[in-house]
């Protein structure tokens, strides 16, 4: 595995599962940074600004659906726009408290996203996840 | 009780016909009158016409040809045909496209005129409760899917956060600093979980329509296990599926199914059993998928066994929800699919499922 840098990118509205989330990434020890972001507008906002600075990209993104205004099918609507440099860069998984048949079947469906976790978030659940692609991901 | 108003509208030709009508029932009725379709037609744009009664043989427009242009525009009005002489032709016609409740000759009986407007009027209320009763019904319905949906989005995310922040007090070896406070909050939040899930099914399960999609058992089963040997990995799995043939069913029911059997068949075992075990066999046909759940655990009492299917039973000594098999049947009723039961004390449960294929 070469450089250990990883950088994850969490989108979700709700800034109690953020703050959860993002401890519980921490104390995984996953990633060497953690970006939070508190709606789909920041994190297409984040990913423009650093568009430039491939080192800023984020490895992997955590994404939950349910969010007002931008929710997260629309956000992977205008994520798919990005670069393939880029997408091929960074991965994306879906972490979501729903029960909605149809919403699991739609994540699932999508291309882009390569799994559903299920909130809450299980360290050792990421962890496999991760590990399976780790040769896409790099870290 | 008062009485309600029957607004009738009456079209003839003959000024006399109009004046009779009127003379013999302006007490009863809101009486309008027209003397050509097309004035009655005027009419019906801009009264809430309840009854309307057409003469058969007017210059123009028959009273079957003006029934039949006012079929799509104006469905509601309850349709009387008047008529001088019996033509079987414009009478089938007349039942056949124009909608006619009645077909009264002329001279008309007062009476029997009177009581044909009066059972039209009833069968237009009755049409019009019915239309109410559907709206209301689709209001109704609507409303407890948006129900559905806050159920499992908004009710349960904070509990999915609560869960989160347990698991993160594992996770800072906190979860014994303050006696078994977190046992408990764990315990009540996984139950509450767990009865939003089941209910969420319930639900589900009732209202949607069958869906087709293509079934991969192994796949499924696959998944299945992962999912519920999360959080307990003391049960074995032994898995044989054998599917050589496209098998198309519910995707949604049959998940539901074969996750609560196999949940179950994790959740009661024995817990002195070393060697917990469950066997999960599919068969998969061109006709059905034969389905056989097998475990080791503490299996069910045979005064249970009939009771097992129903909703909310649940037996003294295990806690359960009583929704768990009780969704499984209604799934499969739902589907066609059958579900035979067997077990003792000793040697645990098998569990029976056919479903068919709807390939």
């Amino acid at each position: 595995m070469p450089n250990k840098t990883g950088k994850v990118l969490l989108i979700d509205d709700n800034d109690i599962d953020l703050k959860i989330n993002y401890k519980i990434i921490k104390l995984s020890g996953f990633f060497d940074e953690i970006i939070l972001c508190q709606s789909g507008e920041e994190g297409i906002e984040y990913i423009n600004k650093n568009l430039n600075e491939p080192e800023a990209w984020p490895d992997f993104i955590l994404l939950d659906i349910q969010m007002p205004e931008m929710d997260g099918f629309e956000f992977l609507e205008i994520y798919k726009n990005f670069s393939t440099e880029f997408l091929d860069h960074c991965k994306l998984a879906i972490l979501s408290s729903t029960l909605d048949f149809g919403d699991i079947k739609k994540a699932e469906a999508n291309p882009l996203v390569l799994k559903l976790l299920k909130k809450p978030l299980y360290p050792n659940e990421l962890q496999t996840l991760l590990h399976k692609h780790s040769t896409l991901l790099g870290i | 009780m008062s009485i309600p108003t029957v607004r009738v509208l009456y079209i003839d030709d003959e000024e006399n016909n109009l004046q009779a009508f009127r003379a013999s029932f302006r007490r009863q009725y809101e009486i309008y009158t027209a003397l050509s379709a097309a004035e009655g037609l005027l009419i019906l744009q801009n009264v809430d016409v309840h009854v309307v009664i057409a003469d058969q043989k007017m210059p123009n427009t028959t009273g079957v040809e003006f029934f039949k242009s006012i079929v799509e525009t104006h469905p509601d009005p309850i349709r009387i045909l008047l008529t001088g002489y019996t033509d079987i032709e414009a009478l089938a016609d007349a039942i056949n496209h124009g909608d006619i409740y009645r077909y009264i000759t002329k001279p008309w009986n007062d009476l029997e005129l009177h009581n044909s407007i009066k059972n039209a009027y009833d069968a237009y209320k009755a049409k019009i409760d019915l239309r109410n009763k559907m709206t209301e019904l689709e209001k109704t319905n609507d409303e407890l899917n948006r129900f559905i949906y806050s159920i499992s989005h908004e009710l349960r995310a904070p509990l999915v956060s609560v869960i989160g922040i347990i698991n993160l007090v594992k996770m800072e070896d906190l979860y014994h600093s303050s006696g078994e406070y977190w046992s408990l909050i764990e315990t009540c939040s996984n139950k509450l979980d767990y009865y939003i899930q089941k209910t969420l099914q319930y639900y589900k399960n009732t209202k949607d329509i069958p869906d087709h999609s293509e079934i991969d058992f192994k796949q499924l089963v696959g998944e299945l296990i992962d999912l519920h040997t999360y959080s307990d990995k003391d049960t074995g799995f032994n898995v044989s599926i054998n599917q050589n043939v496209k098998f198309v069913g519910d995707a949604f029911r049959i998940e539901v199914i074969l996750s609560n059997l196999i949940s179950n068949a994790i959740k009661y075992q024995k817990s002195n059993e070393l060697n917990k075990t469950v066997n999960i066999e599919i068969d998969v046909t061109d006709h059905q998928a034969n389905i056989n759940i097998n475990d080791n655990g503490m299996g069910i009492l045979k005064e249970h066994l009939e009771k097992i299917f129903t909703q909310f039973f649940k037996s003294k000594m295990h806690h359960g929800s009583g929704l768990g098999l009780f969704i499984v049947k209604e799934a499969l009723n739902k589907i066609n699919g059958t579900i035979n039961v067997s077990s003792n004390i000793e040697d645990g449960t098998t569990f029976k499922i056919t479903i068919p294929n709807a390939k």
